[in-house]
């Protein structure tokens, strides 16, 4: 209520300030208001009203200066003749009636306002400026008996919903600010933005209650939609999807799809995987209201959600739609196709992957084909069909399927083949974890000097592959067969893989840990040593993980684990809150 | 403390749980006789919050050492020995060893300039105040000290009405709201747990301790505070602390709560019954009568949660002192950068106009009309209010996860704050000056 009657005060200045200003006073009467110096600014407003009795501007700037200077009382009489002067003027009458609420003559602002409304039945206008009057003098009761009243009066149900909601707001009764809100929206669907901006702001402890309300049985579309998005807001992208469904089938339907479009934008700006998920429902509901060259579209963008909720159950239709569908454009087809392709690998349908790939031969571009044989080939590679990745990857010389060929030949233990593809390959080559894990593998590599160690490499593989119980006992058989040299890195994996599966294995990755602390030397004993005092927390042993971290941290200073053991040495002593 | 006790100490958990060096002693087989550590406080540090722990300890096992004011950032000069150096290792603490001649010639730069040096002989015993429910955001003196390695105890108004506050050389308040309406957080979390839970706990503490009202209990611990400091001790308030403990002071005998929560109204002529030489900082403020409006006066130039009399936040700038004239202030403002991001408390800062002329302004927002940080004396004891909640982060809202200081180990807004831990350790005749 307060931002319209700031409004008003501004529209007046912008519309009357400059026009009377030179000669009435009224800039001189700004000036003066603004130095702080009221009773001068009185003078001039006054000056002008003498000469222009119903002048807004300089009556506005009187209705700002006078209280300040304790002479409100001189207001009244000038209000009063301005408003007989000019008896239809919306403006002069809210001024004198919020004059009369400042005054405390309470009979003068009733009459006022029967008067005025008997002038204009249907017009809510009379009842909310008396509210923002007893507002602004701090009678919120009265405000709400004034808004309540105009309600009864004008016999709309949603009238003076905002004014009431932001009452409710102000007394933090968030519930019935709802309740509010709801008429409002009901009956001006132009105010779900404003609605579900204020209605956000609400506590964590009353959010229930807004939602109850605004998603209750028989509550209409428009405040359910307002639901919808406060959930979607609170993270809740399940529930919010459950109660826009419910409001599709509301009329009409354009309004209906423009609804979905933006609840699927707000829905795309929830990273999570259920968010994501409620895109591409909402997308997918919208492509069916939406003309055919419309729906394209949108049904691939609600694939690539599904996609990115990893719902693959949901993405495959959507996909297989477009492919489809004759009438979309080719290039949206083939997208599609391409989809689908990535879609098999990604779920290890492997071998109706490379079937897609083959059939959409020239009609994806080159670029596109050898990134999906590339994926393959990597997805071929973690399956351990070494073979075939090998072939999938025929004649392409990039920097990625280099890396790729890097992999098969660890896995095959061709120690001295893969550092030498991994470090041609560089540091360009995939995804930032896939550089991350070649980096890490590299460094393994540079500690062992055998040319091959088939054992080394299979134990590897199984890791790959998430098998790592078979990935542990392979492992301790490469470490007693390659060179001593190499010996502590494959036992330092061996323990982080012992320490992974935990259980009955936490002592047997303990005794690595040591052997390697004792044996590993600075290039690798530092790293064990933090395992081992990670481990010993994990175990509930804060002190022995301290010894263990102080160790580190004094014996190899110059050591790169040295930050991050003096984190987990805050962490262990309690220096750091738990967040 | 005793060089033996320092063994202890550290051995006792509190600061580092593991002993093993520590055992050999300090200085007993030190290589290091001659030279001295130095502790650099400029961009060279690699910890500057750590750091103070390490000096915090050093005087704790009872070893002089010294506050070079003014020099690289505020750095410190102690002796050399292993104990010293694996404490700084294991920290990430930077030293540098300095031979007697390097320790001269620090000693003439600092003659020559506006520099000086401050011997520190006894580590503060610390003591700070916190409900004993958990509330849902964090405290940054106790997170600094968590963090430096400082120990602390925990007290709270039984402690405080119960006469405890003798026992501890310097004192932390944070986020209380000693005129006891909860800091008027009803109008933002009606229904919330831990404010039920706030109540709760403050109701009954005052039953126990034989208070009619809440805001009774608060005005009468602001007192044993008040008196505290008067007899010697150190007061540190960050936050509301700062604002309501000078209301309540000022109003012994006057009502300045709401109804809520003392069942009457808030006297409407409270401003001129106020006594303001009874408050540590501030006078002729004007109480906010409003129970609607969720600020306490206009003291706090920024007043966060009134929307319509909110500020924007700034940067505010330390003061340069004398420091051979002024070692207090001077301390108190050590610090490797001058300007400062300001950051948003319940109260994050104080007009100008409601200082009283003896404060002493130690930090401002250059052509705005509040400042951010202030010291003064009272008897025998000193107090240091500094506006704000948490200096690396400067909205926090309730709920907020805690500041992680490790991310933040060079924040120079944390750096005020364990000045003030420091600043009781300096030699009694250099606060006098």
């Amino acid at each position: 209520m307060r931002r319209s009657r700031s409004a008003l005060v501004a529209a007046a200045l912008i519309a009357f300030g400059p026009r009377l200003a030179p000669a009435q006073s009224v800039g001189a009467g700004f000036n003066l208001e603004r130095q702080g110096n009221y009773a001068g600014a009185a003078d001039a407003y006054r000056l002008t009203v003498a000469s222009d009795p119903t002048n807004l501007s300089a009556l506005l700037g009187l209705e700002r200066v006078l209280p300040q200077i304790g002479r409100q009382g001189e207001l009244l009489g000038l209000a009063q003749r301005a408003a007989r002067m000019d008896s239809t003027n919306v403006d002069l009458r809210a001024l004198l009636l919020r004059t009369y609420v400042a005054l405390g003559e309470g009979d003068s602002a009733d009459a006022l306002v029967k008067r005025w409304a008997a002038a204009s039945p249907t017009s809510e206008a009379p009842y909310r400026e008396w509210a923002i009057a007893l507002e602004d003098q701090s009678d919120l009761i009265g405000a709400r008996r004034v808004l309540l009243l105009g309600r009864t009066k004008v016999g709309r149900p949603g009238v003076l919903a905002i004014e009431l909601a932001e009452l409710d707001e102000r007394s933090a009764d968030w519930e019935d600010a709802a309740r509010e809100w709801a008429l409002a929206v009901a009956a001006d669907r132009r105010q779900s933005a404003a609605a579900a901006s204020v209605l956000d702001r609400a506590p964590l402890e009353q959010r229930g209650a807004v939602i109850k309300v605004l998603t209750a049985e028989g509550a209409p579309a428009a405040a359910r939609r307002v639901g919808a998005t406060l959930l979607l807001g609170w993270h809740r992208p399940d529930q919010a999807w459950t109660a826009f469904a419910g409001t599709l089938d509301a009329p009409p339907v354009s309004e209906t799809a423009y609804a979905l479009r933006e609840f699927a934008d707000r829905a795309g700006a929830e990273p999570t995987r259920q968010g994501q998920r409620v895109r591409g429902l909402a997308l997918d509901r919208f492509a069916a209201l939406v003309p055919p060259e419309l729906a394209v579209r949108a049904r691939m963008d609600a694939a690539q959600a599904f996609l990115n909720a990893r719902d693959v159950a949901e993405a495959r239709p959507a996909l297989a739609k477009v492919a489809g569908d004759s009438t979309a454009p080719a290039g949206i087809r083939i997208e599609a196709r391409e989809a689908v392709a990535r879609l098999e690998i990604e779920s290890g349908a492997l071998d109706s992957a490379a079937a897609m790939i083959a059939a959409l031969g020239e009609a994806a571009g080159a670029g596109v084909r050898e990134e999906l044989s590339r994926a393959l080939a990597r997805a071929l590679v973690n399956a351990g069909a070494l073979d075939r990745a090998e072939a999938s990857l025929a004649g392409d010389s990039s920097v990625d399927a280099m890396a790729t060929r890097g992999w098969i030949a660890l896995y095959r233990g061709d120690l001295v083949t893969a550092r030498r593809l991994f470090r041609d390959a560089g540091p360009y080559a995939g995804s930032r974890e896939e550089v991350t894990d070649r980096v890490s593998t590299i460094a393994l590599l540079y500690q062992v000097s055998d040319a091959k160690s088939a054992r080394l490499g299979a134990g590897l593989l199984a890791l790959a592959r998430g098998d790592s119980a078979a990935a542990l006992d392979t492992l301790l058989r490469a470490a007693a067969e390659v060179d001593s040299a190499g010996r502590p890195v494959v036992r330092l994996l061996a323990g982080q893989v012992a320490a992974a599966l935990g259980g009955g294995r936490d002592s047997l990755a303990g005794a690595l840990f040591a052997s390697v602390v004792r044996s590993g030397g600075n290039s690798v004993a530092p790293a064990a040593e933090l395992a081992w005092a990670r481990l010993l927390v994990r175990q509930g042993d804060a002190a022995g993980a301290v010894t263990h971290l102080e160790h580190l941290v004094l014996t190899y200073p110059d050591s790169a684990l040295v930050p991050e053991a003096r984190r987990e040495l805050d962490r262990a002593k309690g220096a750091i809150p738990k967040s | 403390m005793k060089r033996r006790d320092f063994v202890r100490t550290l051995g006792a958990g509190v600061v580092l749980p593991s002993v093993g060096a520590f055992r050999l002693g300090l200085f007993a087989s030190s290589p290091h006789s001659d030279t001295s550590l130095l502790v650099p406080m400029d961009d060279a540090q690699t910890d500057h919050l750590k750091a103070y722990g390490i000096v915090y300890r050093v005087v704790q096992a009872g070893i002089k050492s010294e506050w070079l004011l003014n020099y690289r950032g505020g750095s410190f000069l102690l002796p050399d020995g292993d104990a010293i150096r694996r404490d700084a290792a294991l920290n990430g603490v930077a030293v540098e060893a300095v031979d007697p001649s390097r320790v001269t010639a620090i000693r003439g730069e600092i003659e020559a300039s506006n520099a000086d040096a401050v011997p520190l002989e006894k580590s503060p015993k610390i003591a700070v105040y916190v409900p004993p429910n958990d509330p849902p955001w964090d405290d940054a003196v106790t997170m600094a000290l968590q963090y430096a390695g400082i120990p602390f105890d925990k007290v709270w108004d039984p402690e405080v009405i119960g006469g405890a506050l003798h026992r501890y050389d310097w004192m932390h308040l944070h986020h209380e709201d000693f005129t006891g309406q909860y800091s008027k957080f009803y109008l933002i979390y009606p229904g919330s747990g831990w404010l039920r839970d706030m109540v709760q706990f403050n109701q009954a503490a005052a039953k126990q301790l034989g208070f009619t009202t809440v805001p009774d209990l608060k005005k009468a611990v602001a007192r044993g505070i008040r008196d505290y400091v008067s007899n010697g001790g150190f007061l540190f308030a960050m936050c509301t602390a700062t604002e309501t403990i000078d209301l309540a002071l000022a109003a012994h005998g006057v009502d300045i709560a709401a109804a809520f929560a003392d069942g009457s109204p808030i006297d409407p002529d409270c401003d001129a019954k106020l006594d303001w030489s009874q408050a540590f900082a501030f006078t002729g403020a004007h109480v906010e009568p409003d129970p609607g409006v969720a600020s306490f006066s206009d003291i706090d130039g920024h007043q966060v949660n009134a929307p319509t009399r909110r500020q924007p936040l700034g940067a505010f700038k330390l003061f340069n002192f004398s420091a051979k004239i002024d070692p207090v202030p001077t301390m108190l403002v050590q610090s490797h950068r001058d300007v400062i991001p300001d950051f948003y408390g319940l109260t994050t800062s104080f007009m100008r106009t409601r200082l009283k002329p003896a404060d002493t302004i130690l930090a401002d927002e250059e052509g705005a009309p509040w400042v951010k940080y202030i010291h003064g004396e009272l008897g025998k004891g000193t107090w240091t209010f500094f506006g704000g909640h948490d200096p690396e982060d400067a909205q926090h809202e309730i709920g907020d996860p805690p500041t992680d200081l490790s991310l933040h180990p060079h924040s120079p807004g944390y750096r005020l704050i364990l000045n003030n831990v420091l600043f009781p350790a300096a030699k009694k005749k250099e606060l006098k000056t």
